[in-house]
């Protein structure tokens, strides 16, 4: 096996990429002078993923909502015991996540890396499902549906998805709902682990206080072979328009929530690593404290400093979302609205682009001052299909024009909804 | 690594910490001063008008255009509860010279703009300017309007109301919204003065290399400000009641929050930290591996210590039908370990797990400066390795009887309007 090494020009990272003879694309960070670790064995595999085939399949498979996220769950019982209580031997603590596009599994340590690694390689790669079980967790996954339920940030969230996406989705809800959930057994969890928990589309990324060697010996002893089964996932066709201009919830909150998002057009790859730099400068611009909008809006007392920006990216979607709490939403995106058209016809001042470049590069640097975040950025740059040090590579070629054109071409008001989540009429 | 603690005046402790691990430079200076309903508010306005602009740069824009200048340095300041104190800080991290682009000297000039923000502020005529002033206090009033947002975090606030009540611990580190509209320019401006010559400072420098600039330029702004020695109580363990107080209130949610506040008497804090891991800080845990895997009831049920109150609290989101169901579980698990009924297994995971968590302080800049930080608070600065050796020396019969000595203080109940009977 070939030990890529992987540099960053700017700053002289290293880190190294080995594709393992089972199939998994392997990243090491060895970071000096760190005594923790940071361990991620992650399946491409979201709750985007609910329609796909593979090779051998003569037909699609569609399954309920929120399955990748249950079989992350269930993934945790062995046939003869809680994977916990084997993390408790070593110290280790444990955890896992469902995105939209990935499942992760993972640990983090400072003493015995090596018995922990086993334990993640191998646990992951042994399901059992019985109906017993499958019916115990849908309780639990039950209550964590009431409790994001509750959780106005979320729910203004997934409703401007809604809002925006007309099949794609990423607009249902990572943990499906009581209802889809129900439909969910142990020979279901066996179709979905069999098709995406491959070698093949999986990824392992650790960082911190490790030894390279060690952990591809013990990548050496658990790792199972497998046959790339030429896993195809789909998505259905997504106009280009949004569903709704706008939603409204309510719930208990203090000042109303709001999340305003620009549908823009999907990408993959470097492309859409670049277009979400672009998009994240940009968007950097006209959230920055020290621009005329903010100003306008902060001292007529429409924002406060919870108003931001982010860009939200996968396979099919990709969009621009403006975030915060206002009396007065509408007046937020008046104002942005407004902002977009003079940005497209006048372009954007080349000092303030100067300085957001500065101050991404700034955050970028911070991103390697972390166990956690290293081990994090190998994996996603993984599943983004770029390389770890590519943004700081990409960020130093950005021009202002490139966010001018973003703005022009991307952010236009036809493109836009607006979710709020509001507190009820007394 | 190297530590090291330096007194630069009455009541201000200067601790270095050099790393050459890390890539940016942090500078957090806290001030502690008793936490008290009457003064929190404009506390907590009076700091946060510290980085919102300075009589250098008089506008949050300007100061803010200076900060992305500087590779996105942040700069932040904010008020949190510790107990019956209140911890008011200044925090600054900033990317480290060697990785400027230009050649810039990131350090001298972010070390310029905090002596500033702090030492220079944005006032005139024994008041803060006034546009910065409505500001923030705004986002003070926002803020604690926003606290019901995070259902689970209001619940064991309004615990916290009820199991410390008549105590400084009852309050709020921001006030109330009554409190923080009260404030003005002027009162904001002179709890500022009050907390920069009373409050006891304690000041964290976390960077790759020795700067002696930095203690040396935060030495001549102190030793400028008349001082007084005044002191705060970091242990106030609260009165147990004598029969559990049971607080209900509805609100318009889907899941219900139970919080149960234990108390106890006993100071042995090694021991009962070690006995909430076995109880409920773990996925191998009592709680856990019960309520949540056994019984279905849960998606969250977890203890944590506030040893500065002398408390343990577990806290869980429930359906309302099961909250009696979950309630006596989590007694019931607490009985067990007051029985004696855990493994030697679990202990050992429990030791285990602390000693994780103790060997990574120092990978990153933030968890160095809490390290010290709560050590000071207790009075006993050691490293986490002796710290582990603390808790290798606790005995079963030493968390039997941290177990024993919790009593059940407070029932808070946060109810699911649709489903009341």
């Amino acid at each position: 096996m070939e030990k890529n090494i992987l540099t960053s020009s700017r700053t002289g990272d290293q880190c190294i990429h080995v594709k393992h003879s089972s199939g998994l694309d392997v990243y090491i960070c060895e970071m000096k002078g760190f005594s923790s670790v940071e361990a991620l064995f992650g399946t491409k595999y979201g709750s985007i993923n609910t329609r796909f085939r593979t090779s051998g399949d003569a037909d699609y498979t569609e399954v309920p909502e929120g399955i990748a996220h249950f079989l992350e769950h269930k993934l945790f019982e062995n046939e003869d015991c809680d994977v916990f209580e084997l993390y408790a031997k070593t110290g280790a603590n444990a955890n896992a996540f469902t995105s939209f596009d990935k499942t992760c599994y993972l640990f983090s340590c400072s003493k015995n890396y090596q018995d922990s690694l086993k334990i993640l390689l191998d646990f992951v790669q042994k399901p059992y499902f019985t109906k017993e079980s499958v019916n115990k967790e849908q309780g639990i996954i039950g209550q964590e549906i009431q409790m994001t339920n509750d959780n106005p940030e979320w729910r203004v969230f997934f409703n401007l998805l809604r809002c925006l996406y007309h099949n794609h989705p990423v607009k249902i809800d990572i943990a499906g709902t009581i209802e889809s959930i129900a439909q969910i057994d142990a020979d279901l969890l066996y179709k979905c682990y069999n098709t995406f928990y491959n070698l093949n589309n999986m990824v392992l990324a650790i960082a911190g206080n490790i030894s390279a060697d060690e952990v591809l010996e013990i990548c050496d002893q658990c790792l199972k072979p497998c046959e790339d089964k030429g896993l195809e996932s789909v998505f259905p066709d997504e106009p280009s328009e949004i569903v709704q201009p706008e939603i409204r919830e309510t719930q208990p909150v203090g000042t109303p929530i709001f999340n305003i998002g620009y549908k823009c057009a999907p990408c993959s790859g470097r492309e859409r690593l670049k277009k979400s730099m672009a998009a994240s400068v940009a968007a950097g611009i006209i959230t920055d404290a020290s621009s005329d909008m903010y100003q306008r809006l902060l001292n007529s007392g429409i924002i406060n400093s919870t108003f931001g920006a982010e860009v939200f990216c996968g396979d099919g979607y990709f969009s621009v979302i403006f975030s915060g709490e206002s009396a007065s939403p509408e007046k937020v995106r008046d104002a942005l609205a407004e902002e977009m058209e003079k940005i497209s016809r006048g372009g954007l001042e080349e000092k303030d682009f100067q300085r957001i470049k500065k101050s991404t590069y700034g955050i970028l640097i911070r991103e390697l001052n972390n166990v956690e975040s290293v081990a994090n950025l190998m994996i996603n740059a993984h599943m983004d299909g770029v390389k770890p040090y590519d943004a700081i590579e990409i960020l130093s070629e950005l021009t202002s024009s490139d966010c001018t054109s973003f703005i022009r071409d991307e952010l236009s008001a036809d493109k836009l909804a607006m979710s709020v989540v509001e507190g009820a009429v007394q | 690594m190297k530590y090291n603690r330096t007194e630069l005046g009455d009541n201000i402790g200067f601790s270095a910490i050099i790393d050459d691990k890390f890539k940016t430079n942090s500078l957090l200076i806290r001030f502690i001063t008793g936490l008290d309903s009457k003064n929190a508010a404009d506390n907590a306005v009076g700091i946060g008008i510290l980085t919102n602009s300075s009589s250098e740069y008089k506008t949050l824009a300007q100061l803010n255009e200076k900060l992305s200048s500087l590779y996105g340095a942040s700069l932040s300041s904010g008020a949190r509860k510790r107990g019956d104190i209140q911890v008011l800080h200044v925090s600054s991290s900033w990317i480290n010279n060697k990785y400027a682009i230009d050649g810039e000297d990131i350090t001298s000039e972010m070390l310029g703009i905090i002596c500033g923000c702090i030492f220079s502020p944005n006032a005139s005529e024994g008041s803060f300017d006034n546009e910065s002033f409505r500001i923030v206090q705004k986002e003070l009033i926002d803020k604690i309007e926003a606290e019901i947002n995070n259902k689970r975090g209001y619940a064991l606030s309004r615990a916290a109301e009820f199991a410390f009540s008549g105590e400084p611990a009852e309050n709020s580190c921001y006030g109330t919204k009554e409190t923080a509209g009260k404030v003005t320019a002027q009162s904001a401006y002179q709890a500022y003065k009050n907390i920069l010559e009373n409050a006891q400072v304690e000041i964290f420098y976390v960077a790759p290399e020795e700067n002696p600039a930095v203690e040396q330029r935060l030495k001549n702004e102190f030793s400028a400000i008349s001082r007084s020695h005044s002191s705060v109580k970091f242990y106030a363990p609260s009165k147990i009641k004598e029969e559990a107080l049971r607080i209900s209130e509805e609100f318009d949610v889907r899941q219900s929050k139970m919080v149960l506040v234990f108390k106890t008497e006993s100071d042995d804090c090694h021991a009962i930290r070690l006995l909430s891991t076995i109880f409920g800080e773990t996925p191998v845990s009592k709680l856990f591996m019960n309520v949540r895997e056994k019984m279905s009831l849960c998606y969250y049920c977890a203890s944590r210590v506030l040893f500065a109150k002398g408390s343990l609290s577990v806290d869980c989101g429930v359906e309302r039908d099961n909250i009696e169901k979950a309630e006596k579980e989590i007694l019931h698990q607490l009985d067990e370990i007051r029985s004696g009924n855990f493994s030697d297994e679990e202990l050992s995971s429990a030791l285990m797990s602390i000693d994780n968590t103790l060997t990574a302080v120092g990978d990153t800049p933030s968890s160095y400066s809490s390290w010290y930080f709560e050590r000071f608070c207790e009075n006993n600065i050691v490293t986490p390795e002796q710290q582990f050796e603390a808790y290798k020396a606790v005995t079963r019969e030493r968390i039997i009887n941290a177990a024993k000595s919790l009593s059940l203080d407070t029932v808070y109940l946060m109810l699911n309007k649709e489903v009341q009977n």
